[in-house]
């Protein structure tokens, strides 16, 4: 099965031959004059390709096979204009530390740095958002160069590689050197946390009344939701998962305060603000989480957990730093901590009746309509309950986006995939066709806006052509609807350029169909569980349903950018009755 | 603002200057000078970056420096001795 070393081959079979000795299964990309080489001995491979439409559309499919697989996804494309295309897709994922691996051809090693045709710097350009890259002109170096970015990709905190390889090395003979092992000078993640940082932290956690466990997407990435379970019930602190961490802590459970942030819970972003200790796993204290840094949670102090020693001190300084891996942090965590709380155990009683009464007096919620068109809240509430437990929603950037972090109730950790850190509009269906082809057997929804949905809807076409039968819900409010909502908030509704008419152009519908999927729509709120329905019911092609919904709903809450999470507002101008809590 | 020295050990590969470069300019910190020279072991240069920061911003510079693949050991030198990076929380200082 494996190619023995030493046998001899082009440079492009020892690039095939050394991604299959990585374990690839699947790799999304598009051909052209550069990488053309390696396409001739991926005819021959058992790695999947499949042929996408636009390269930013192989970059996001192989991050939602990443999100929901756990491995490293992979894309691949042609120099110049190729490689800048997936540009995008690298950098979202290196803001949500997502492990891909990048190739793509580069014009022959003779003609870089002449202006050749379809000739550009990837590796320059991409320096400043890929956790490592590669320009490869020596076929020799083909088969290290894989090993060293796959085990960078996904060891550590995980992110994205690029190796550029020039056209002479694909075609020129060497002999194929899978090596036995990876050994980087200057690159030993850690592992193991200090077991004074601890011994320490424990220490710290039975000195607080008031701790709470704010989980970032961190805890995703090392497979630990088990341990935050239990962690989180052994000491019987309240739990705020961010955007990245929905699902990695039950919705459902008593503890769970839910999602703090500009669009957090009242509860959440309450529980942060008044809390004593942060014991913050696998978060980075992100300007959206915070509000003004300088306002956020004044009064606790910080044990931080992080397998990335450089968020350490970055935003927010940390009386206790834990650096390794999430799982092995809290699976030494927990029984120090066990051993620690059996000498003091601090009554947390009071501070959970408080957050307690936060969740249960400020619930999420939305007005319906007056005219009685649809809610799009409603539609992301509904789709759901009516979708199977396990189902995966994948949402692209906007207010639909947020609607879709707080209606959906997220029980499971890699069954919410969006684009946290960069806001990547189109991240949706391309990402949706990276999950699905990770998960076949699971329904996956794309939960995209009309304009997200405008920016990378070809690749349904590679859906429908490749058996990916994903689901599109398009919240179609004909708008860019969280620009439109600042414009209603912060520039007095003038609306400038966020009207997309998309209810008249296009007719999603009928291009659902034209691509090869199935095309419904929706405009009636009495119609939305029959059309979810019938969605649902469609399993052998992709489907397409236009929701047609309220122009002018908004999202709320919201803290407003720049200003502290003690200013959240529950709807236009009105603000948590403070007076009638006691915190 | 307090000035450091900072003695950095890197892999002897292409594009490495401009990673370093890269880094101080997007994070924004501020170099006062920097030189690059080579070291007995060919596959191995030394820079020597002063920078001009102060407080846990020199932590920043030095854990951002740390995740540079190329980048194999950072030192802080100071006027009349040489001493490890100011923090034990950086597994791969050493290395």
């Amino acid at each position: 099965m494996s190619t023995p070393n030493g046998t001899a081959m082009n440079g492009a079979t020892s690039l095939v031959k050394s991604l299959e000795a990585a374990g690839v299964d699947v790799m999304f990309g598009i051909p052209g004059g550069a990488i053309l080489p390696a396409y001739d001995p991926i005819f021959d491979s058992k790695i999947r390709h499949i042929l996408v439409r636009h390269e930013q559309g192989a970059g996001h499919a192989a991050t939602g096979y990443a999100q929901v697989s756990g491995r490293a996804g992979v894309c691949i494309a042609t120099s110049g204009p190729g490689a800048t295309n997936l540009v995008t897709p690298l950098a979202d994922a290196a803001m949500d530390s997502v492990p891909l691996v990048a190739i793509t051809g580069q014009v022959p090693s003779a003609a870089i740095g002449t202006d050749a045709f379809q000739e550009a710097d990837i590796r320059g350009i991409t320096m400043p958002f890929t956790k490592h890259n590669y320009l490869i002109t020596d076929p020799a170096e083909i088969p290290r160069a894989i090993a060293e970015a796959f085990h960078i990709a996904t060891t550590g905190r995980p992110g994205p590689v690029l190796v550029d390889i020039a056209k002479d090395a694909l075609q020129k003979e060497t002999v194929f050197n899978w090596p036995a092992s990876v050994s980087l000078k200057g690159y030993q993640p850690a592992v193991q946390p200090n077991a004074q940082s601890i011994s320490d932290a424990a220490a710290l956690i039975t000195q607080s009344h008031r701790p709470v466990f704010y989980v970032g997407g961190g805890i995703m990435k090392a497979n630990a939701s088990k341990e935050l379970r239990e962690i989180a019930e052994l000491l019987g602190a309240p739990v705020v998962t961010t955007l990245m961490a929905l699902g990695s802590f039950p919705h459902s459970h008593p503890l769970h305060m839910g999602m703090p942030g500009m669009h957090g819970s009242v509860a959440a972003v309450t529980t942060l603000q008044k809390s004593d200790l942060l014991i913050t796993l696998g978060a980075r204290f992100d300007d959206r989480v915070t509000g003004k840094l300088s306002t956020f949670a004044v009064n606790a102090k910080v044990i931080h957990c992080d397998v990335d020693p450089a968020e350490i001190g970055k935003n927010r300084f940390a009386d206790v730093p834990v650096i390794g891996d999430l799982k092995h942090t809290l699976i030494a965590l927990i029984p120090a901590l066990k051993a620690a709380l059996a000498k003091n155990r601090p009554d947390l009683s009071t501070w959970l009746r408080q957050v307690n009464n936060l969740k249960s007096t400020y619930p999420l919620g939305y007005d319906k309509p007056s005219d009685g068109s649809v809610s799009p809240q409603y539609v992301i509430e509904r789709l759901g309950k009516l979708s199977a437990p396990d189902s995966i929603y994948v949402a692209g950037v906007g207010q639909h986006q947020m609607w879709a972090a707080q209606f959906v109730p997220y029980e499971l950790p890699r069954t919410w995939l969006n684009s946290g850190g960069l806001g990547t509009m189109g991240y949706s269906v391309p990402a949706a066709m990276g999950a699905k082809v990770a998960a076949p057997d699971t329904t996956v929804w794309s939960i995209d806006g009309d304009g997200c949905f405008q920016m990378t809807n070809q690749e349904l076409v590679t859906c429908a052509l490749n058996n990916i039968p994903i689901k599109v819900a398009i919240i179609n409010n004909e708008s860019l609807g969280m620009v439109r909502q600042w414009q209603t908030l912060f520039y007095e509704g003038r609306y400038s350029n966020t009207n997309l008419e998309s209810k008249r152009v296009p007719d999603f519908p009928k291009l659902a169909d034209a691509m090869g999927c199935v095309g419904l729509s929706c405009d009636r709120p009495e119609d939305v569980d029959k059309t979810i329905e019938k969605a649902l019911s469609i399993n052998d092609q992709p489907v397409v349903v236009d929701f047609r919904v309220h122009r002018d709903a908004m999202v709320w809450p919201m803290v407003a950018a720049g200003t502290s999470n003690d200013d959240i507002m529950i709807a236009r101008e009105m603000a948590p009755d403070w007076d009638s809590q006691e915190l | 603002m307090s000035k450091h020295t900072l003695e950095v050990l890197v892999e002897n590969s292409p594009g490495v200057l401009a990673r370093v470069a890269g880094l101080f300019s997007r994070r924004a910190y501020n170099i006062d000078a920097l030189t690059v020279g080579p070291t007995k072991d060919p596959a191995i240069s030394k820079m020597q970056i002063d920078v001009d920061v102060e407080g846990h911003a020199l932590e920043q510079v030095i854990s951002q420096l740390d995740k540079l693949i190329n980048v194999i050991s950072i030192k802080e030198i100071l006027p009349n001795k040489v001493k490890p990076a100011p923090t034990d929380t950086q597994p791969d200082y050493q290395n």
